[in-house]
């Protein structure tokens, strides 16, 4: 494997980023004052309490699809060394992320249009596919080829 | 060759062109799309619907600033060399996620000098919306606190920098990495 700094590095972010997610529930607050991890998401995530998770009875900081997309990103960044040596110099991946790209796009624009009502179950399940396909479609980059030692 | 080995000696002095650009398009997009969103949920009226504009407005704002990373690695690509590795574009990804805060921050304080009112009547727009829901009074309670502090946060330089670097500038060093797969070739690189 190559890259085991960055790999090291992003995983420990990525495994942050899911606990500061988890918001006030997780962490303890005084219940007045706006939590710290809610600030953390302000400028990603519009935190909507009736779209978002509950953690010990308490909304998470991010709402359900950003939820599910920063689980995806670990899970799928933990499976990095498994599947590399699959997806190495290959191109699916790409196709698999723009899929799940659109998958979101499509979603949203239903249930903004009222064409169905997604559920924050729904929306996270949705999200898990975005996050997880976004590490799987790097992860053919931590694979050592031969093609590259010859570089 | 030569371009190659001209872009190791200083690979970060050469990106640096592609960041900006790409962090300046991005914020200055990301600026507009939230004032064209703020001032259509000030001048409408409170509707009760979940979709405000001001919501709308925090989920695109995501997605544009989310791909930033991935833009300014395809820039580079086109610019300077298709040849980058991993980390270069990682480093490229969370450095253009740093110009993004930092260039936001910079035109939302611009524009309270030409707008002092505007915070405010964004939150007086916010709260009639929410209040207009059908929907239990603790959660519109709920609604109207994360919604108000959400904005008022923006008056706090230091808050905007200190919050918004960590997260905008680790999605955007993925998107950076997903740049490298999508626009460069492969090379070897001493990580």
């Amino acid at each position: 494997m190559q890259y085991k700094r960055l790999y090291a590095g992003v995983f420990i972010a990525l495994t942050f980023l899911v606990l500061f997610a988890l918001g006030e529930g997780f962490w303890g607050g005084d219940g007045k004052a706006v939590h710290w991890t809610k600030k953390l998401f302000y400028g990603v995530c519009h935190q909507l309490p009736g779209r978002t998770f509950t953690y010990n009875d308490v909304p998470m900081a991010v709402n359900s699809r950003c939820f599910g997309i920063f689980l995806g990103l670990l899970i799928g960044w933990l499976l990095i060394p498994a599947v590399k040596p699959l997806t190495a110099g290959t191109r699916w991946t790409v196709g698999i992320f723009f899929v799940a790209v659109m998958l979101q796009i499509i979603d949203y624009s239903g249930n903004l249009f009222h064409l169905w009502e997604n559920t924050n179950q729904s929306r996270a399940f949705l999200g898990w596919i975005l996050g997880f396909s976004a590490s799987i479609v790097v992860s053919g980059l931590f694979q050592i080829t031969t093609k590259n030692k010859d570089l | 060759m030569e371009e190659i080995n001209q872009n190791e000696k200083n690979p970060l002095s050469t990106s640096w062109p592609s960041i900006v650009i790409a962090g300046g398009i991005f914020s200055l997009i990301s600026f507009v799309l939230s004032l064209l969103f703020g001032y259509q949920q000030i001048n409408s009226e409170p509707s009760g619907a979940i979709f405000s504009p001001l919501m709308l407005s925090g989920v695109v704002i995501c997605l544009v600033t989310c791909v930033a990373g991935a833009v300014a690695v395809w820039h580079y690509t086109k610019e300077v060399t298709v040849y980058l590795t991993l980390g270069q574009g990682a480093l490229i990804g969370f450095l253009t996620g740093v110009v993004i805060v930092i260039f936001s921050i910079i035109l939302n304080e611009l524009w309270m000098l030409f707008d002092p009112g505007y915070t405010e009547k964004l939150i007086e727009a916010t709260i009639a919306n929410v209040e207009a829901m059908d929907m239990p009074a603790s959660t519109k309670e709920d609604m109207i606190d994360s919604m108000a502090e959400s904005v008022r946060s923006q008056q706090s330089v230091l808050q905007q920098l200190f919050w918004g670097i960590p997260i905008t500038g680790l999605l955007n060093l993925i998107s950076g990495m997903i740049g490298v797969k999508i626009f460069a070739e492969k090379k070897e690189e001493s990580l």
